[in-house]
């Protein structure tokens, strides 16, 4: 074992787990868990972050488990199929779900129905990674900061419009977020996805967009885009020259993250068990690295934290969303 | 020659066709349709509804030019085993597993011809079971469970 | 010169023995996974992804793009031998492919349709090669506005699909836009047309339509007063083609070519065109015109180049962009991150041995898919022997795992049953399924590009023809129309006459 890739609150996680691990005792049914293949839903389409994500961790749970930790895509409706489905399921750790911001704090907030509660419908596991979101722009643009492109959409309001990956998504909730906090107008452009939305910006069909940092880092990197600013709090490791959003428009944060949920009602020592599996392929080196190269940040946490972090994000979207009037069916 | 010359396969298409049509139309009316400039999410198929009943009027009017060829058989015991052999599938998959599940739609689906005998069936069914546990279950590695929660133990 | 050191090393990279292995169970999982009705190559790169985890980043890639075209040839050889298409291009090699097979000419229709995509991915593997940096640049001038317009060409040309009425076809194309409409609107959010059932909220999926007003509408037609026929199929006659069947196909093939690479470069619909645009070209400029959906060789050799061209040309915005122009793409995407390369416009200069060890690799591929499928087209056909009352709880079977492998959503299950019961009707009122499923393909995206267009030019409709690309697509569209209409109104006016006589 590596210490070097854990971070505080992951060896935290991993000690705790043990620790519950070990007060539950032998005879319980974590003893024999898992004594089959796990499926780990994936509320989202395949080839897109959350299920890379998905993915590299699955691989690396199963070493640590004994059992296929096997991943199932069940897209639709924003994410919200898949994470009903996980609400639904048996509450004994085969089935356990992938969250993200969308299905655990935006959907329930924009939609005007969910069909489960993020916070009662659900047993949290271990939060997972941090995706930072960019501001990316084609390099035709001329603003070369937040506090040019500001004077920009100042000066010719109603001319520029801004692309996402779709409506509702935590990048259009970024964009509107930036645009109330800043004052400014664009005109919001859906894509069904990030690839598409990409090409329209490198065709300069459309000059701004919200994105998820890995998805457009390749091209920050060879500069056919320009990344403007990070809307983390913190610059991302992974782009260190690239500014925050806060830095012009303090206050402003905003970020995508995963984590790990079971059905409401399952176990305490199975939800230990796959939290110490989970924070396990968090630290290891193999999977810091590849997170690293996709611009995910590493937190890992105990299920505690994962359920007061669920109840942070509510708290924070709830007047973002209602400022935004944003509400879809 | 009969004396009315009218194509009834074609006079039903038609009818059909604006059925779907004045089905879309109505189902779009309840969207917002915005402006051709502003359009919202149902101007443009309320446009293409609208169309679909129009096209369907012209080829009832056309029906009523030319004599049609006969309807033919249809194949109401298909029907009858064919299409629930997918539902029945998507009903129990979950809860039986994928085994038990593909068994009964293999042995529903193979009573659709006539021609099938009972002990026929079941070997089909059962070879198409273990053929397809083998190839998609172990070795593509689809994420089904193989026995669900109603037979497990 | 540089292509050619390039080529030297791609080829070095492919042909190193790992890479060949590779490629060679790539190749084969895809035809497997392709000849099974239903499953497609998405589920199965989408099982594979954690396993290329231990692999090499090329052998891995290498491996999920013979997956890729493995399966567009495999899916031909279902739509040919039981009129399921896998794959929305092989719907169209379906049309005629199936008919050739009716009357006992299934070997040639196989062979033909896998030498012509052979020659077809062997041309477009090396434009690709060639021309893959300059032509994203001509991709990016593609914006909302020049999509419509090519949209529109795609719906004209499709007339042209239909054997019949000319207006039951356009009726069927209308409706298979709105079907595409069907689910949740990109722009408000707005569910349409999804009876308020949730898990039609993303749409109803392509292989569940597909394969229920194809296929399953076709078993049901099979068994339709079965007890009077006694042959379904023709007796085989002839495995291969013969020497006249060549000549008539090179022509198509070569057309399919150009229209398959040219088209497989737009990301976001323009692969799923090229097989129907081909189709319509062979069928305008044949002197037998009326051979067309009876069974024509130009109807296979035409779309079945077009589409492999297109399926190897539709990794150049992949390759040179990072930009995924489908769901299997956006699968080569997450592959790609998993292995810690960043896609994007840097692959083909940082990963030299990778971008272009992938190229020929593709034809390495295409070339061992002929030597693998030439030989089994006896054993394919042979399957035609199998008594079809046997044959179809098989079909039902694989249609079902296969449909809800896609995203486990049985709700798509109970779309196969009703898009099946819904195909069958429309065969009995004898309109033809083709135009239906590319109206389903294209519904959602004429009606995004048109909103994004209209959007992005503050309202002002004009932006379709003041942008030159755009305005050039719709005097396609209209040269289009007036060659599809003008000789059906002469032989209306014909035919006309004649009863009056």
């Amino acid at each position: 074992m590596t210490k070097l890739h854990l971070t505080r609150r992951g060896t935290l996680a991993a000690g705790f787990a043990l620790a519950t691990m070990l007060a539950a005792g032998s005879p319980s049914l974590a003893a024999d868990f898992p004594d089959r293949q796990i499926t780990l839903v994936v509320p989202f389409a395949a080839g897109g972050s959350t299920d890379v994500v998905s993915r590299i961790l699955a691989q690396k749970m199963s070493d640590d488990l004994g059992q296929q930790v096997i991943v199932q895509n069940v897209a639709g409706a924003g994410g919200n199929l898949g994470a009903d489905n996980v609400a639904r399921a048996d509450p004994d750790g085969y089935t356990i779900l992938m969250g993200t911001v969308a299905t655990h704090a935006l959907n329930p907030l924009i939609l005007k129905s969910t069909p489960y509660d993020p916070q009662k419908d659900f047993t949290p596991i271990s939060l997972l990674v941090l995706v930072p979101n960019v501001l990316v722009v084609n390099p035709e643009l001329p603003a070369k900061d937040v506090a040019e492109l500001l004077a920009l959409l100042k000066a010719e309001p109603g001319k520029y419009s801004y692309a996402s990956s779709g409506n509702g998504t935590p990048l259009h909730l970024s964009g509107e977020l930036f645009k109330s906090m800043a004052g400014v107008e664009m005109e919001h452009i859906p894509y069904k996805g990030s690839g598409p939305a990409l090409n329209d910006l490198l065709g300069n069909q459309v000059s701004i967009m919200f994105d998820n940092l890995p998805s457009s880092s390749g091209h920050i990197k060879s500069g056919t885009l320009r990344a403007l600013a990070v809307t983390t709090k913190e610059r991302a490791p992974s782009f260190p020259e690239v500014p925050t959003i806060a830095e012009t428009i303090p206050g402003y944060e905003t970020y995508t993250w995963n984590a790990l949920f079971a059905p409401p009602g399952t176990p305490a020592d199975v939800v230990a068990r796959l939290n110490a599996a989970a924070n396990k392929a968090l630290a290891d080196p193999a999977v810091g690295e590849r997170m690293k190269e996709f611009s995910a940040t590493i937190v890992g946490s105990t299920p505690e934290e994962l359920g007061a972090h669920v109840d942070a994000e509510i708290a924070k979207w709830t007047p973002i969303v209602r400022d935004a009037k944003i509400q879809l069916e | 020659m009969r004396s009315l010359t009218f194509d009834s396969t074609n006079a039903l298409c038609g009818a059909v066709f604006i059925g779907l049509g004045g089905f879309f139309i109505y189902q779009s009316l309840n969207l917002d349709i915005g402006t051709a400039l502003r359009m919202g999410p149902g101007y443009f198929p309320l446009v293409l509804a609208i169309i679909l009943a129009l096209l369907g009027v012209v080829i009832l009017v056309q029906s009523t030019r030319v004599e049609g060829e006969p309807f033919g058989p249809i194949a109401l015991r298909g029907m009858a085993f064919i299409l629930p052999a997918p539902i029945v599938f998507g009903l129990t998959v979950r809860g039986l597993g994928f085994v038990p599940s593909l068994f009964l739609i293999a042995l529903i689906a193979a009573f659709a011809s006539a021609r099938m005998k009972a002990p026929m069936a079941v070997v089909i069914a059962i070879a198409i079971t273990l053929f397809s546990v083998v190839v998609f279950s172990y070795a593509l590695g689809l994420p089904f469970q193989r026995f669900g929660p109603w037979v497990r133990f | 010169m540089d292509l050619f050191s390039n080529l030297a090393l791609g080829f070095y990279t492919a042909a190193s023995p790992e890479n060949l292995f590779f490629c060679l169970v790539g190749v084969l999982l895809g035809t497997l996974v392709g000849v099974l009705p239903g499953i497609g190559a998405t589920a199965t790169i989408a099982m594979l992804l954690p396993i290329t985890f231990q692999l090499e980043p090329v052998s891995s890639l290498i491996m999920l793009a013979g997956i890729y075209y493995g399966a567009q040839y495999g899916g031909s050889t279902t739509a040919i031998l039981i009129n399921m298409p896998g794959e929305s291009s092989s719907a169209v090699t379906a049309i005629d492919g199936y008919q050739m097979a009716r009357r006992g000419r299934a070997g040639a229709a196989l062979s033909i349709a896998a030498l012509g995509s052979f020659f077809a991915g062997t041309v477009s593997t090396f434009l690709v090669a060639i021309f893959a940096i300059p032509l994203t640049v001509i991709a990016l001038k593609f914006g909302a506005a020049e999509y419509f317009s090519l949209m529109i060409v795609g719906l004209v040309s499709s007339v042209a699909l239909a054997h019949g009425s000319i207006v039951k076809a356009l009726a069927m194309v209308v409706l298979g836009l709105l079907l595409g409409l069907v689910g949740t609107d990109i722009y408000t959010g707005a569910p349409r047309f999804t009876l308020g059932i949730r898990e039609y909220a993303d749409g109803l999926n392509f292989v569940a339509v597909a394969v229920g007003v194809f296929g399953v509408a076709e078993i049901l037609r099979n068994l339709e007063g079965e007890k009077t026929r006694t042959v379904l199929m023709s007796k085989v006659s002839g495995l291969w083609p013969t020497r006249e069947d060549f000549k008539r196909m090179v022509g198509p093939v070569l057309r399919g070519t150009v229209i398959g690479s040219a088209l497989g470069i737009l990301p976001g619909g323009g692969a799923i065109l090229a097989a129907f645009a081909s189709y319509t070209v062979e069928k305008r400029i044949s002197d037998k015109p009326q051979e067309f959906g009876q069974g024509a060789i130009a109807g296979v050799a035409g779309p079945e180049s077009a589409n492999n061209a297109g399926a190897q040309t539709s990794f150049i915005p992949l390759l040179t962009l990072g930009i995924p122009a489908n769901p299997v793409m956006a699968l080569m995407v997450g592959a790609m991150i998993i292995q810690g390369i960043v896609p994007g416009p840097n692959v083909a200069a940082e990963q030299p041995a990778l971008f272009w060890g992938i190229i020929a690799s593709m034809w390495i591929g295409n070339l061992m898919l002929v030597v693998l499928n030439l030989p089994l087209i006896g054993l394919w056909v042979k399957l035609l022997t199998i008594p079809y009352y046997v044959l179809f709880p098989i079909i039902m079977a694989f249609c079902s795992i296969g449909v809800y492998s896609v995203n486990s959503n049985v709700y798509d299950l109970y779309a196969v049953a009703f898009f099946g019961f819904v195909g069958y009707v429309l065969v009995k009122l004898r309109c033809e399924p083709a135009p239906l499923l590319l109206g389903f393909v294209l519904g959602p995206l004429l009606e995004e590009n048109l909103r994004r267009a209209m959007i992005l030019s503050r309202g002002d409709p004009t932006t379709f023809v003041t942008r030159p690309i755009s305005a050039i697509l719709l005097l396609i569209a209209l040269a289009v129309l007036v060659v599809v209409f003008l000789p059906s109104v002469k032989a209306k006016r014909e035919e006309v006459f004649q009863e009056e006589d």
